[in-house]
């Protein structure tokens, strides 16, 4: 492994700003500027090491919802076949095309929210929909803007 | 924003003031549209040493809002002469070369902001009169006759739908332009309701664009003044409670933090005198969580892309996780 790594660069940014910046700033709009660095550094650090794991899970069950829904037959509209077969493209290609797939998600998501998919379909979108929420909150968090706020002053 | 300048802009346009002096300038944070600064002017006049506290707010490079420069200050000015709570506006300036880019001065009131929610630890009492004041303060701007006050150049809507039709194309637009090419499914969902399902409002009114928890000025006396009127439009005056009242700026059934949300709702429509429309309630409980993450895309790539250099941007990220659930909940996407 090369040293030192990106991670430990980012903590010893971290600590710069902490230790050695943040006690020579007199004026407090510097100081939250100062603050809201460490909290960035401090995600960027956490996030690091989490993202790869998010965007594998994600594209491994946007591949996995497409190809379940394609295996479904519905008679729920064209647009919803055409976002599916897009998706479906998209998740079979070398590499698979992630935005092509989110794309069609995001269709289908929409065709969901205004009731056009078939209830087969529908609980396979939402059943997508609530994991890809849950990898969000675990890669993000579900802060508040108070907690957030509070994040960047400490 | 420097102080020799400032001396200069505020000799001008105060002839009367003899030996003027900008005194204690200070960037302050919030406001993160606009960059705010702090200060003091002491002149002299009929012999007379005076001084007053006083805010500047001055367009950014970049930031959350595009917004126009002389609206908050227009707007500002009919609310102050209105009677409502909120600073009285004393100079705008939009030639760029008195201070690199658009400012505006107004006077400097005392009190606190709670960043988010109210603050919990604040005792009940007061927590009380500031959730009586939230709600009365926007009956007031609710009644106010904004074509008396000369506001129809905001854009008055020319249907009953048009308000709703004209926010979600507006924010919709933003999101297009601000996503950076990725595809959140829930937004798109969002708008894609939003579209679908546009409600007719039964009045226009002025609308505040961000009249929520953590925008207002207050102390042991309650509010002392409604801050940030940059978004302000004419529109239903449902979408200013729809916004305040959001799970997003409260916590969980505590609507702002003030008061339990059937209840906040039940004051409103004392205060105004009129019934809530639930379905236009909710339709404006969407748009404004869809909206508040347009807002937080649009300051990510502003800071991304180097238009502000403002620490805060990037952890708007932080926000976007509440908003998408309280999106697929309202919706029932999960």
């Amino acid at each position: 492994m090369l040293r030192p790594t990106p991670m430990e660069l980012l903590a010893g940014l971290a600590r710069t700003v902490h230790q050695t910046l943040l006690p020579e700033l007199q004026s407090p709009y510097a100081q939250a500027q100062a603050s809201s660095m460490i909290a960035v550094l401090m995600f960027a650090m956490a996030a690091a090491d989490r993202t790869r794991d998010y965007d594998l899970a994600e594209v491994k069950d946007l591949r996995r919802t497409l190809s379940t829904l394609a295996s479904r037959s519905a008679n729920d509209g064209s647009d919803v076949a055409a976002a599916i077969a897009r998706g479906v493209r998209a998740a079979s290609g070398a590499p698979v095309d992630r935005r092509e797939m989110e794309a069609a998600i995001a269709d289908l998501a929409s065709s969901l929210a205004l009731k056009r998919l078939e209830r087969g379909r529908a609980r396979t979108v939402r059943a997508y929909l609530r994991r890809h929420l849950a990898r969000m909150r675990e890669l993000l968090g579900n802060a508040s803007p108070s907690q957030a706020s509070q994040a960047g002053s400490k | 924003m420097d102080a020799e300048r400032l001396t200069r802009y505020l000799s001008s346009k105060m002839p009367q003031a003899a030996d003027l002096r900008v005194v204690d300038l200070r960037r302050i944070a919030g406001g993160a549209s606009r960059e705010t600064y702090s200060f003091d002017i002491e002149w002299t006049e009929n012999g007379e040493r005076r001084s007053r506290p006083l805010i500047a707010r001055r367009d950014p490079t970049g930031g959350l809002l595009k917004s126009e420069r002389e609206r908050e200050f227009k707007v500002l000015a009919a609310m102050h002469r209105a009677g409502l709570k909120v600073p009285e506006p004393l100079f705008v300036e939009l030639d760029c070369a008195v201070m690199d880019r658009p400012f505006f001065i107004m006077h400097r009131l005392p009190g606190r902001v709670s960043p988010g929610a109210f603050a919990p630890d604040e005792p009940e009492h007061l927590r009380a009169k500031v959730a009586d004041d939230f709600l009365t303060e926007l009956a007031k701007l609710q009644a106010v006759d904004y074509r008396e006050h000369g506001l129809q150049w905001l854009g008055e809507p020319r249907d009953p739908w048009e308000p709703a039709r004209a926010q979600t194309a507006h924010w919709h637009d933003i999101y297009q332009r601000d996503r950076m090419g990725e595809h959140y499914p829930v937004m798109s969902a969002a708008f894609a309701w939003l579209d679908a399902n546009p409600v007719a409002t039964d009045r226009i009114t002025l609308v505040h664009g961000d009249y929520r928890s953590g925008n207002y000025l207050y102390d042991e006396r309650g509010i002392i003044a409604m801050l940030d009127w940059e978004m302000a439009h004419l529109g239903d005056p449902i979408e200013d409670l729809g916004w305040a009242s959001m799970r997003f700026w409260g916590r969980e059934e505590i609507a702002a933090g003030l008061m339990e949300r059937e209840a906040f709702l039940r004051l409103y429509e004392t205060k105004t005198g009129s019934r809530i429309d639930r379905e236009r309630l909710f339709f404006y409980q969407v748009l404004g969580n869809a909206k508040m993450a347009v807002i937080c895309l649009t300051g990510i790539r502003d800071f991304i892309e180097g238009r502000t250099p403002d620490a805060v941007m990037p952890q708007l990220v932080l926000l976007l996780p509440r908003l998408f659930d309280d999106l697929a909940a309202q919706l029932k996407l999960v």
